[in-house]
């Protein structure tokens, strides 16, 4: 089972998101941004979106479908910055 | 005083916190633990065996009719002339001889004189194999690996079982065993399937044997006269149904690099080690294997086992393999509990997605709707045509193309596996037009005509490119 399988692959995974949350946190009480409650499952949908896109492309890429590799990149890459601008504005709020 | 309150309190919730992720850290790792000792993947060059494949949820997909459609009085196929490789020879040597069809002996005459277009198709095979041949030696030589890697799979195969009748051959020898009292249908079943998987199975389902798919004639002698109808024996009160796959890479390299023997072989070991078993514990069984020693049709006894339901390209598609398997059954007296047909949206999702149709170089196909065949309605294959482009490319012989294409087909990864419990799921079907249409856009073939030899005017296409181990071009020097 290589380490992409198994377990301390999710773990690191949790850590990971743990630190970017902190960070994200401090980021935006830097910026003077208020995080109600409601903002955070917004940004959570978003990257969770991002997430999935990006793992979409490289399952496509380990299946040697570089074609819907491409498509997928091309259409989650549009929707991602459409949905990045409207996440951008909620959070101003 | 407050603030010496505040710093206990601060200390606690430490300690509290700490103790916490204590215990839920270390049963995280009992559980972790647990699932790696439990694993089916921890047998290591062994997971086949442990039917950890055969995942799909079908209890809540369960339905008690199967899912096709019993329109009006029925009627067994006609072994001799309804399954192409038993009448193909006789129209080849018509072809050779300039008959016509009122030439022919009965029963070939008459299925002829109403399917007149199948005795066109028909005579063209071995002219249309002739043409391939005549393509270039750079074409030829592309494909030597791939037709030595077939051969090599087709290579080990049980004996067959002879040409005794079914009363004497599916039993055990004389007075060699009585029946051992089994102790409940639900345990043998239990029993069965284990030891399927251990055989080699991927998939396997239980069903009681419906009449109608035994066919009149036998395609094959098998212990049958061939002009005799078939009397189903008594003793076939059960049929097994085991599946494996076809090798996934060389699949997708349809039709030129892939083989079914891969898959043949194995379901046939599987079946002949099962007929083995049971006879050892005194029943009756005896295996129906690929290729064509079969005295049943095989698809609609897996949709009655609870295994799939059969697809628009008449192969059953499974929630687990798509259609990417050869299927092997062992008719049985031995008592077991059967499973139940599942309805996991085959038929509704079939009417749209018409990927096979549109992919199957030979308009085998139909795009249309289903038709009433021997009294049950589905989607009409035209035998003919299909068997036809077998002969119209290179390879390992066959074509597979809409076994390929189709959107079940598909390696067991997230993205596929939430495509399928989506399309299980959704009852309004939405999701099966939006999905099939991502795979026409995200997932295209070549243009149809491409599959045919450049020779019959196509381009030698492949679904998809070979595997690396088979481009004879980078191992063999020519």
């Amino acid at each position: 089972m290589s380490f992409f399988e198994g377990g301390l692959f999710w773990f690191t995974e949790g850590v990971l998101a743990c630190l970017a949350i902190i960070a994200l946190r401090t980021w935006t009480q830097d910026k003077g941004i208020r995080m109600p409650f409601w903002k955070w499952p917004v940004v959570c949908t978003w990257v969770l979106f991002l997430g999935v896109s990006i793992a979409y492309v490289g399952t496509s890429l380990g299946e040697g479908e570089r074609h819907a590799a491409f498509l997928g990149a091309v259409c989650a890459a549009v929707i991602a910055s459409v949905s990045g601008v409207v996440v951008w504005r909620l959070l101003r709020l | 005083m407050p603030e010496r309150q505040l710093r206990v309190n601060r200390r606690t919730l430490i300690k509290a916190a700490g103790a916490t992720s204590a215990v839920l850290g270390l049963s995280g790792l009992g559980l972790s633990g647990y699932r790696a000792g439990k694993a089916p993947d921890s047998y290591t060059g062994c997971e086949g065996s442990q039917g950890a494949a055969q995942d799909f949820d079908r209890k809540r997909f369960a339905v008690d009719t199967p899912p096709y459609e019993k329109v009006g009085p029925t009627s067994r196929a006609d072994g001799r002339t309804e399954v192409i490789f038993s009448r193909v020879g006789v129209a080849r040597s018509a072809a050779e001889k300039g008959a016509k069809i009122e030439d022919l002996d009965e029963p070939f005459k008459s299925y002829y004189a109403q399917h007149p277009e199948d005795f066109e198709f028909d005579k063209q095979n071995r002219e249309l194999r002739r043409k391939v041949r005549e393509d270039s030696e750079e074409n030829r030589n592309r494909y030597i690996l791939a037709e030595a890697w077939a051969g090599a799979m087709g290579a080990v195969s049980p004996r067959s079982i002879g040409n005794d009748p079914p009363e004497v051959s599916d039993f055990p020898r004389q007075g060699s065993r009585e029946p051992f009292k089994m102790k409940s249908p639900a345990a043998t079943a239990k029993l069965i399937k284990k030891v399927s998987y251990e055989f080699g199975t991927v998939l396997v389902g239980i069903t009681k044997l419906n009449p109608d798919w035994v066919y009149q004639y036998p395609s094959s002698r098998r212990g049958f006269a061939t002009d005799e109808p078939i009397e189903v024996p008594k003793h076939w009160k059960y049929a097994i149904v085991v599946g494996t796959p076809m090798s996934w890479d060389p699949m997708y390299a349809n039709p030129t690099y892939g083989t079914s023997n891969d898959a043949y072989s194995k379901s046939r070991i599987v079946a002949f080690r099962l007929a083995s078993f049971i006879k050892r514990l005194g029943y009756a069984a005896r295996p129906h294997t690929p290729g064509n020693s079969y005295d049943l049709m095989v698809p609609p006894i897996m949709v009655d086992a609870g295994l799939g339901e059969q697809g628009r390209h008449s192969v059953v598609i499974t929630p687990e393999l798509g259609c990417n398997f050869r299927p092997a059954v062992v008719t049985t007296n031995l008592p077991m509990a059967t499973d139940k047909p599942i309805a996991f949206g085959v038929q509704e999702f079939c009417k749209t997605c018409k990927i096979c149709a549109e992919q199957c170089p030979s308009g085998a196909i139909c795009k249309g709707d289903k038709e009433v065949v021997r009294g049950y309605r589905r989607y009409r294959l035209h035998s003919s045509k299909c068997f036809n482009f077998w002969n119209s490319t290179h390879g390992s012989m066959g074509c597979r193309v809409c076994i390929a294409v189709c959107p079940y087909t598909r390696k067991s990864n997230w993205v596929h596996k939430t495509a399928l419990q989506v399309t299980a799921n959704d009852p309004t079907g939405l999701s099966h037009k939006m999905l099939t249409g991502m795979q026409k856009r995200f997932y295209p073939g070549p243009e149809p005509s491409d599959y045919y030899a450049a020779t019959l005017g196509g381009k030698n296409a492949s679904y998809r490119e070979p595997p690396w181990w088979l481009k004879t071009e980078d191992f063999i020097a020519l």
